[in-house]
């Protein structure tokens, strides 16, 4: 009672702080800011036809190196935790409509996920959802057996070496042009084509496989009735 | 988009918002409340996407169908939606560690229920 008294209150309240303050933010007609920047510059500086993309890698690619650390560091906590004190859930047998999608599907779902990555630069997409995909595939595997995956080291060392790339790359721009995570040593090529971009296409890649070893890791670990990852 | 739709949008995600934090504070099942949890997220990105949005503008991606000379008035504003995206990825992975530590809490206890985890009780 008290519980739902209480909740009720907090919420009421942050709701008045909304209902004052969200009508207060006019809508726009004009873009300001570095928004006004980015798409002004940002097709010629990057090479890059999708801003949304020339914004997370290359404007703002430490940022993505900070984003991508995260995500490490909550996946390398989510398999250790499920290593040390596995849940213990026994994989039920799938039944025939999984076990028949589980064969068809991933394919098609994989090659999406790789035309998700390498076509973040021209159309919506990138590394993050275009490696979801990728490991959404690797679920649904999982999901059509019963069987425990295998322990073996190959997920944790595409991984690393993702992350690894992702850093060598930025290093790269130091040695060539001075600056971490320089986006334009390569040249930038003609936006609207497969080769464009810089460095762009190549990070999309390096953290669409981080992130599909990542979340398969993940899955894998919530899978695994004995818990080794 | 009409100005009803665009201003029902954010009411959707306060609503969100207000929703998932109803469910943290008031549910007693660990699982619900990361549930919320994602709920009250999603809401707060809808509402990070909201505000990039100009009227009769269309995706911050440049083909042939924008004016290569008129790109500044003919797109939305590309930094919430990239910041968003940071912010979802984000979300993902603290609502996966909240999964895990939730089940793991409630082996120990025994049950879901938040009321019997006295150990960081106060």
């Amino acid at each position: 009672m008290i519980r739902t008294l209480t909740g009720l209150i907090i919420v009421l309240a942050l709701g008045a702080v909304a209902a004052s303050v969200i009508p207060e933010m006019q809508m726009r007609s004009e873009l300001q800011g570095v928004g006004y920047s980015y798409a002004s510059r940002g097709m010629d500086e990057t090479g890059s036809s999708n801003l949304v993309t020339a914004v997370i890698v290359a404007y703002r690619g430490l940022d993505t190196l900070g984003e991508v650390v995260v995500l490490f560091c909550a996946s390398t906590a989510v398999v250790l935790i499920l290593t040390l004190f596995p849940i213990g859930v026994r994989a039920s047998e799938p039944s025939r409509i999984v076990a028949f999608t589980a064969k068809v599907l991933p394919a098609p779902i994989m090659l999406f996920g790789v035309y998700f990555i390498a076509h973040s630069h021209l159309s919506p997409g990138g590394g993050f959802p275009g490696g979801t995909v990728i490991a959404s595939a690797f679920l649904l595997v999982m999901l059509g057996s019963s069987s425990v995956p295998d322990r073996n080291g190959r997920l944790p060392a595409i991984e690393s070496l993702a992350g690894l790339t992702f850093g060598l790359l930025g290093f790269w721009g130091v040695l060539t042009a001075g600056q971490f995570l320089n986006n334009t040593f390569l040249g930038t090529g003609t936006p609207g084509t497969i080769v464009s971009g810089g460095l762009i296409p190549l990070i999309s890649i390096a953290i669409g496989a981080k992130v599909a070893s990542e979340f398969s890791g993940v899955f894998k670990a919530f899978r695994n009735t004995r818990g080794e990852a | 988009m009409s100005t009803a739709f665009y201003w029902s949008i954010a009411g959707t995600a306060a609503g969100l918002v207000l929703v998932g934090l109803w469910g943290v504070l008031t549910r007693k099942n660990i699982l619900r409340i990361a549930l919320a949890f994602t709920v009250a997220d999603t809401g707060a990105n809808l509402l990070l996407v909201w505000s990039g949005y100009l009227p009769g503008r269309t995706a911050p991606i440049i083909d042939g169908s924008i004016p290569a000379s008129d790109i500044t008035s003919s797109v939305v504003d590309p930094l919430p939606q990239a910041m968003v995206l940071t912010s979802i990825v984000i979300g993902v992975a603290v609502a996966a560690l909240f999964v895990v530590v939730g089940v793991l809490a409630s082996r120990r206890t025994g049950s879901a229920d938040v009321r019997r985890m006295k150990e960081l009780r106060w």
